[in-house]
């Protein structure tokens, strides 16, 4: 069998993002790169609130959480490594 | 001058033979003509001839008609069997006209008295007529009943200024320029990165909306949730119990929810203060069409372009008034009484009309107005033909509503008590309806529930059984559904009453939002990206709303078109000359989206069986038939599934309630429907 439609493969020279594969400035394109500000960023408030929770545990409950969004999603299981 | 008979152009070939059946008392002889029917009668020792259009029959384009080619800006107005293959109908109607116009001696335009029905029979009377379109009376009515159509030629009268006419054809042609150029150049640059041709669009009133749904769909992607807690307290007196909710509705630290647990459970509250108020709850404005899609979708979940269709069959049917208006106002000369008495023969509303007929009915009036016609109303006729069921619910809600803005405010009565305990305070709230009002009216479509309240006075007391402490999230950011998006386009005045659904449904059909939740796609994200680049004029409101407040003033005759053509074609040539010059990086970017949406088309969802793997619609090299396979299928998965062979196979991106298997949307034949792709689904056994 054969799938109907698939990506095409990109150059090798250029940057692609890690998770989506659009061109990426650095690791990730401009969208990913947004969202790994707002996961990083949304860290402190979630300290405040629960008084204590480890890096790797919050982003754990972040990729969990039904009300993330996909982007922020698949940084968190990015950054989770 | 020899004596010819009164030529009536009409919008489309139902309301010629409202129009005729009106004029003639029912006695005018029908004929075919080219393949269309025209009705001849006499009225006032007059002889008339009705026909009519099919919408647009006319339509702009530039002469080159060459795809490849941009920038253009000339362009000419053409007979739509010209531009489009759908469209042969239209080359009938225009050669129907023409030959009836050589022996008319009278032209009326009895077309819809708006922007788009006045162009409709201004092209018609200068193309098909020989220029007629100075020279030709004016029919207005906003119903097509019989009393407002004989009283509309009764008073014809000729066209002044042809504001409206002017407007439309300005738009069109600014359409045009805009659509074309933009499309071209996008379309073009994604060619020239090797994608087959594809029409990426870009229209003066999509690229903005694209815009906001894009602008909410980041927000929604890269939500975060932060966590609260939702702190109640649980009290009881004499064995009954009740639920109050702390005073502040999100407490952010769970130490601080804790604590308020610790501190309550077990303890004794006290009713500190009781509050009693009386709000009135004034009955709502009469329905312009904006208002009317959005209220179809909450109660009916029927989308804006949907609800206008069903408006458009039931004003062809004189059931209701012109449905494309903006007015929110109810003008006395309707006739007030008569339509509520007329309803009142109708038996739904026979038990409502006989009360709002005490005295003299007057109804609540809305802030917005729209000279050509009033607000949407019944006409007060009985539906002489079956309606189906979205009919028979569109009427329903505007007679409710029509109803309802005569009824008088409903008043609601509301409490609220303050409980304390130690420091700590909750609250509880209720509210019930005393008088209904236009409630009544408007019946199941309301939506005011009731809440009552234990009797509480204040200084009594209560132990504090429980205090549940719930952790909750932020919600992410909604999308935009149909309604809310039509909505926003009203606030950011853009686009028309007209156009406004169509345009939405131009989005899904270009495949830059995908599904009912309105996703947007790898292919709208690069669109907006890509123009906010080259091109960000084009996906801003501003440049649009210019032109919308301009074409407004050419409507009412304030402004000339010309000017406002030759500033339209400077932004665009300004836009298309920067997309042009980076011809290969915005070729590169849309072909990059195409690929990537052509491929998650085919993507329906996570497969249920190895948990891991994604269920695609495959076809087969040997049978050639298409099917649903996991991708996991060279690891070991055969999760697999027929799928109809007729139709169009979209993903909508959900899981089956039974089966947890995709559910696709199959669309062909004659509606679409929804379908989960497992043939073992328990749902289907039910």
């Amino acid at each position: 069998m054969e799938a109907v439609c698939e990506s095409r493969v990109p150059g090798e020279e250029e940057m692609k993002c890690t998770i989506c594969r659009r061109e990426a400035v650095a690791d990730l394109c401009a969208y990913h790169t947004e969202a790994r500000e707002k996961v990083k960023g949304a860290y402190p408030a979630w300290v405040k609130a629960y008084g204590r929770i480890e890096w790797e545990d919050y982003l754990d409950k972040v990729k969990r959480n039904v009300q993330t969004g996909q982007w922020a999603k698949e940084i968190a299981e990015l950054l989770k490594g | 001058m020899s004596r010819g008979y009164t030529l009536v152009i009409c919008e489309k070939p139902d309301a010629a033979r409202r129009v005729s059946d009106a004029l003639s008392g029912g006695s005018s002889r029908n004929e075919q003509l080219d393949g269309t029917t025209v009705f001849r009668f006499s009225r006032k020792g007059e002889e008339y001839v009705v026909c009519s259009a099919q919408g647009h029959v006319y339509g702009v384009s530039d002469p080159t008609d060459e795809r490849s080619v941009y920038p253009v800006f000339d362009v000419e107005w053409y007979s739509s069997d010209l531009l489009d293959e759908d469209s042969a109908n239209a080359a009938r109607r225009i050669s129907a006209i023409k030959k009836l116009s050589s022996e008319a001696s009278k032209f009326v335009n009895a077309c819809d008295f708006d922007v788009e029905g006045e162009t409709i029979g201004f092209n018609l009377l200068r193309y098909a007529c020989g220029g007629k379109e100075k020279d030709a009376l004016r029919a207005r009515f906003s119903t097509l009943t019989e009393e407002d159509l004989v009283k509309a030629f009764d008073e014809l009268r000729p066209l002044q200024g042809q504001g409206f006419a002017r407007a439309g054809r300005a738009r069109h042609a600014i359409d045009f320029v805009w659509g074309v150029n933009l499309t071209r150049a996008l379309s073009q640059s994604a060619l020239g990165s090797g994608h087959r041709y594809q029409t990426v669009s870009v229209g003066r009133v999509q690229g903005p909306t694209l815009g906001f749904l894009v602008q909410r769909e980041r927000e929604s992607r890269e939500f975060v949730p932060v966590p609260h807690w939702k702190v109640s307290g649980v009290f009881e007196r004499d064995g009954k119990k009740f639920t109050a909710a702390y005073v502040d509705d999100r407490v952010e630290t769970k130490a601080v929810a804790d604590a308020i647990r610790t501190e309550c459970v077990g303890r004794e509250a006290v009713a500190d203060a009781v509050r009693k108020s009386s709000v009135q709850v004034g009955s709502p404005v009469p329905f312009n069409i904006g208002d009317l899609q959005k209220e179809a979708y909450r109660q009916f979940g029927y989308t804006p372009s949907r609800t206008l269709q069903i408006a458009e069959r039931l004003y062809l049917s004189a059931l209701i008034s012109y449905p494309r208006t903006g007015s929110q106002r109810l003008p006395p000369s309707i006739g007030y009484s008569k339509i509520l008495q007329n309803l009142g023969g109708i038996p739904e509303y026979s038990a409502l009309v006989p009360e709002l007929l005490r005295g003299q009915p007057k109804p609540v009036q809305g802030p917005k107005e729209d000279a050509a016609h009033p607000a949407i109303h019944p006409t007060g006729e009985r539906p002489k033909r079956a309606l189906d069921a979205s009919e028979a619910s569109v009427f329903d809600l505007v007679a409710r509503r029509f109803l309802a803005a005569f009824g008088p405010s409903a008043r609601r009565e509301l409490a609220e008590v303050s409980l304390s305990v130690g420091g700590r305070g909750f609250r509880l709230s209720g509210g019930r309806t005393v008088f209904p009002g236009w409630m009544k009216f408007y019946g199941k479509y309301a939506g005011y529930r009731d809440v009552e309240l234990l009797p509480i006075a204040r200084g009594d007391r209560f132990r504090v059984v429980d205090v549940p402490v719930e952790e909750r999230f932020e919600q992410r950011p909604p999308k935009y559904n149909q309604s809310s998006l039509l909505e926003k386009m009203e606030k950011e005045g853009i686009g028309t009453k007209a156009t406004r659904a169509e345009i939405i449904s131009t989005l899904v059909g270009r495949g830059y939002v995908a599904g009912e939740s309105m996703e947007v796609t790898d292919l709208g994200l690069s669109v907006v990206e890509t123009m906010g680049k080259y091109a960000p004029s084009i996906i801003s409101t501003g440049l649009t709303k210019n032109i919308e407040e301009k074409l407004e003033a050419v409507e009412g005759g304030a402004e000339g078109e010309a000017a406002l053509l030759r500033e339209t074609v400077r932004s665009i040539a300004d836009q298309v000359g920067e997309l042009s010059a980076n011809e290969e990086a915005v070729g590169k970017e849309i072909d990059s989206a195409l690929m990537s949406t052509a491929a998650r088309s085919f993507v329906l969802g996570r497969c249920p069986v190895c948990k891991t793997g994604e269920l695609r619609i495959i076809r087969s090299k040997t049978t050639k038939k298409r099917f649903v396979g996991c991708s996991n299928y060279p690891t070991g998965c055969r999760a697999s599934a027929p799928l109809p062979q007729k139709g169009t196979v979209k993903p909508t991106n959900r899981a089956c309630e039974h089966c947890s298997w995709p559910v696709v949307y199959v669309v062909g034949g004659r509606r679409p429907w929804k379908l989960c792709v497992n043939p073992e689904c328990p749902g289907k056994k039910k």
